[in-house]
């Protein structure tokens, strides 16, 4: 494991062990009172009211930009709950939401065991007291859940994940029907189309489960069991708690809970030598021998327009060389075939772009359209022109003015249309416009399917060229890469994307023969050396005792 | 019976042991102790190297030290190659040492897939502009003047806020019916200052203070904009974006961050982001944006002044010449 990868995995280990000790309450909640809820009032004031509005409304200023958006108190319509769907959650329910946060949301932990300026837990019960003054549901005793017998409980038995358990939980899944929305290998994948909205009429864009950053409510099989034993408010996710039996229920979760994908922890992708041709085909055994990268992504918020709301935000790249040319595999989950592309569509940056300007990010609504039909979906691999001395690379978005980067752009309207689908591109930096190379440079092609959710792109280019504008892959280098994203239907296109940090290819040469000389000269010698000894010392002493 | 003279051999092999563990695994487990972070800093290959060879050069001179000492060292190692041990002992020895010998010339040897280690300075002074020094945040000192302009936008509840937080405000305001706006700002420093106005003796102390309060919440509202999808509602450098970038947003409520440096200097730093920074930063994997590009000066000054308060932390005064 390489030392950034171990930093990381404890980083998480600390992180998701802390989790579990924060999310209960240690003690008894403190009686609600006028000094609690002012204390909440001042907290809200200070952390939620940015995002959540003065009034609670989900209406902050930074409100917005975000998707999903700030939950709306007033309406007393919570999505994580423990209790049965369309019920207001119990206390505890809020408390481990400010305690742990929502992953992959604005909504971070507010726990002072887990960061350094969180809040204690009576202030964290102050601050829960103060939102629930925003909805009147709260103040009628009749809609109390706990009173009521209305909270949902983990099942009394709970048998340890096993396989039997997972192929169960498969099962039930299909016959469950899960995969009309969630997709048949859960990526979210079911839907034909944005024709549903939530309670608060944004559209709804299903959950890809097999991806434990963007599971809100946490990613253990508990978590996962409460979800759909009690729905999520506001959403079509239904509770299944009367058409499943508990035990049914405890085997889909831990059936959905295999679905989560490992993330790889290495930043170097070692593209595998094979003799002969590379196939276009991503199940080929050369490709499944080649050792895939993880590469995050994250939305472009380096320059306007700022874009925090990303759809990619993980691609695996494999690659593979022969003696003449190198191949890339890159693969990433989406949930929609966007193969169209209107350009009058596009978004102009420029007033968002100014100094002073109201902001500089791409609101989550209305700013661009966030449909079918209208962009396409893209992937870039980029690359430095020259190959970095030392650790200087050009910067990892788009290079700067004196180190270019050379990208190379798959578009999938281009590939559905069935010509050439990759441009060539140079950058030296985001503010220029980048260049396309000549037609008759334009040396990369690829070959792309779209399935079940899930692109795989295979681009492939000769080794060498003789443009100096392009990477020249040599073997045993670090060649710096990055990735660049677009999910048409969010409503990416131009800057409004995702992007990588630098990752590094190298080309693995084939071990030197004098690395093997070598050893097996030291063998040899100390071998010798150790009998030589040996003869020695005996000669000296007399042949045995 | 005399003393087994085997003892100097396995003291000398055990300390080698002994040393090599310390430096191993010792040094990194006693950094987290020190150093409170949550993973170890190990000891490079080199120093390692470094630490190994004085240590064999040490217990060399032990060894060598007098004919007697060599002769105890030597004794167990003699008796090893006549084959007084065992003739099966020997002859796995003699194959084994070799072998580990080659394995070692082999690692050595062989080219690594490790990605070249590239060290980070995190507080470049080389291209910072002396300046910049001395410079200070606007809205935490701010004049007897503005204060008194403050007072009479009080005095007449029509206070000049920044467009961002406006209509936020303005559907408080519709819904509260409250006297005045400057209530949706429900903090001890304000309430003093709206009773006193309405007393109408106001001190400037507490209209300083009530002022802060204002452009604190405009700092945060900005932050929360700007800043929070990387750095976090905790500015602990945890926002939603950050996973995606492998050098990490700062985690300003660590201390060694924004409180060891001059708040000119995180101006400097907000304003140019990471292409401003000299090579020795690494400004090709920073994803600090030029915030000069899109923030006014006046909204760059509110932001540090909400970061500070937010982390809890106060910059470090600058030095006096």
């Amino acid at each position: 494991m390489s030392c950034r990868g171990s930093f990381l995995f404890i980083v998480l280990a600390l992180y998701w062990g802390g989790v579990l000790a924060a999310e209960i309450p240690s003690g008894p909640r403190p009686a609600a009172s006028d000094e609690t809820l002012a204390e909440g009032a001042a907290i809200y004031l200070q952390r939620c009211s940015f995002c959540h509005g003065l009034l609670g409304d989900g209406n902050g200023p930074a409100a917005e930009y975000l998707d999903p958006r700030p939950r709306d108190f007033t309406l007393g319509t919570f999505k994580f709950r423990t209790t049965q769907s369309g019920e207001l959650p119990r206390d505890e329910d809020l408390f481990r939401t400010v305690s742990r946060g929502l992953s992959g949301t604005a909504m971070q932990a507010f726990d002072s065991d887990l960061i350094k300026n969180g809040l204690a837990e009576n202030e964290r019960w102050a601050v829960i007291d103060y939102i629930k003054s925003f909805a009147i549901e709260f103040e009628d005793p009749e809609l109390d859940p706990t009173k009521n017998g209305l909270v949902v409980t983990l099942p009394q038995e709970r048998p340890p994940y096993s396989e039997a358990l997972v192929a169960k939980g498969k099962e039930v899944f299909e016959h469950a029907k899960c995969w009309e929305c969630h997709g048949k290998l859960g990526r979210g994948d079911g839907q034909e189309s944005f024709d549903r909205t939530d309670d608060w009429g944004f559209p709804i864009r299903i959950r890809n489960v097999t991806h434990p950053w963007k599971i809100k409510a946490g990613i253990k099989v508990e978590d996962i069991y409460m979800r759909f034993s009690t729905g999520v408010n506001g959403t079509p996710m239904p509770s299944f708690v009367d058409a499943l039996s508990e035990e049914e229920r405890w085997a889909l979760a831990n059936f959905i809970k295999s679905l989560q994908h490992q993330l790889t922890d290495h930043q170097v992708l070692k593209a595998k030598g094979v003799e002969g041709e590379i196939l276009d085909d991503p199940t080929d055994v050369n490709w499944a021998a080649a050792e895939p990268m993880d590469v995050r992504l994250t939305g472009q918020v380096i320059a306007a327009p700022r874009w925090q709301n990303p759809s990619i935000e993980m691609a695996t790249v494999r690659a593979l060389y022969n003696e003449n040319e190198i191949a890339f595999l890159i693969q990433w989950d989406d949930p929609f075939k966007d193969v169209t592309h209107q350009s009058t569509a596009e978004f102009n940056p420029q007033e968002i772009s100014r100094v002073g300007g109201f902001n500089s990010y791409v609101a989550a609504n209305g700013m661009v359209p966030r449909q079918l039909e209208t962009f396409r979906d893209a992937i870039a691999l980029q690359f430095p022109v020259k190959l970095p001395e030392g650790t200087k690379k050009p910067h990892f978005f788009r290079g700067d003015s004196s180190n270019p980067v050379h990208l190379w752009q798959w578009q999938s309207d281009l590939a559905e249309a069935g010509t050439a689908s990759v441009k060539e591109f140079n950058a030296r930096g985001w503010k220029q416009p980048t260049k396309l190379q000549a037609d008759d440079q334009q040396q990369v092609t690829a070959t792309a399917n779209w399935d079940q959710g899930r692109w795989s792109v295979i681009m492939r280019r000769p080794l060498l060229t003789d443009d100096r504008n392009d990477i020249q892959f040599i073997k045993g280098q670090f060649i710096p890469l990055t990735l660049n994203a677009w999910d048409g239907s969010n409503g990416e296109h131009g800057l409004v994307m995702s992007l990588s940090t630098w990752h590094s290819v190298i080309l693995e040469a084939p071990i030197p023969l004098t690395v093997y000389l070598y050893t097996l000269l030291a063998v040899l010698v100390t071998g010798a050396l150790g009998f030589w000894l040996a003869r020695k010392e005996q000669a000296r002493t007399g042949p045995g005792v | 019976m005399k003393k087994p003279r085997t003892r100097r051999f396995w003291s000398v092999v055990l300390t080698l042991l002994v040393v090599y563990a310390l430096i191993r695994w010792g040094i990194p487990a006693l950094s987290r102790e020190i150093t409170d972070l949550p993973f170890p800093l190990t000891v490079p290959g080199t120093l390692m190297f470094i630490y190994m060879l004085l240590t064999v050069i040490a217990l060399f001179l032990l060894v060598t030290f007098s004919e007697e000492h060599l002769e105890d060292f030597l004794y167990p190692v003699r008796r090893f190659l006549r084959g007084e041990y065992g003739g099966v002992t020997r002859a796995v020895g003699l194959a084994v040492v070799p072998l580990l010998v080659g394995w070692q010339v082999y690692d050595v040897t062989v080219p690594k897939m490790e990605q070249p280690l590239s060290l980070r300075i995190q507080h470049p002074s080389s291209n910072f502009p002396k300046k910049n020094e001395t410079l200070k945040n606007p809205f935490a000192n701010t004049t007897d003047a503005e204060i008194d302009a403050f007072v009479e936008q009080a005095r007449v509840n029509d206070i000049g806020f920044i467009p961002q937080v406006q209509p936020d405000l303005d559907s408080w305001a519709e819904y509260s019916e409250a006297g005045h706006m400057l209530e949706a700002i429900a903090t001890a420093p304000v309430r003093a200052f709206l009773q006193e106005l309405e007393a109408g003796s106001i001190s400037r102390d507490t209209a300083r203070a009530a002022l802060m309060e204002k452009n604190l919440f405009e700092g945060r509202a900005l932050y929360s904009m700007n800043c929070r999808p990387c750095h976090g509602d905790s500015t602990a450098g945890d926002g939603p974006m950050a996973d995606g970038f492998k050098l990490r947003p700062i985690n300003f409520t660590d201390n060694g961050t924004i409180e060891t440096i001059v708040e000119g200097y995180t101006f400097w730093r907000v304003s140019n982001g990471g292409p401003g920074l000299p090579t020795e930063a690494t400004p090709w994997d920073s994803a600090m944006p030029v915030w000069k590009l899109n923030l006014t000066e006046e909204e760059r000054w509110k932001i540090i002044l909400a970061e500070y308060d937010l982390a809890q932390k106060t910059p470090r005064i600058p030095e006096s010449h």
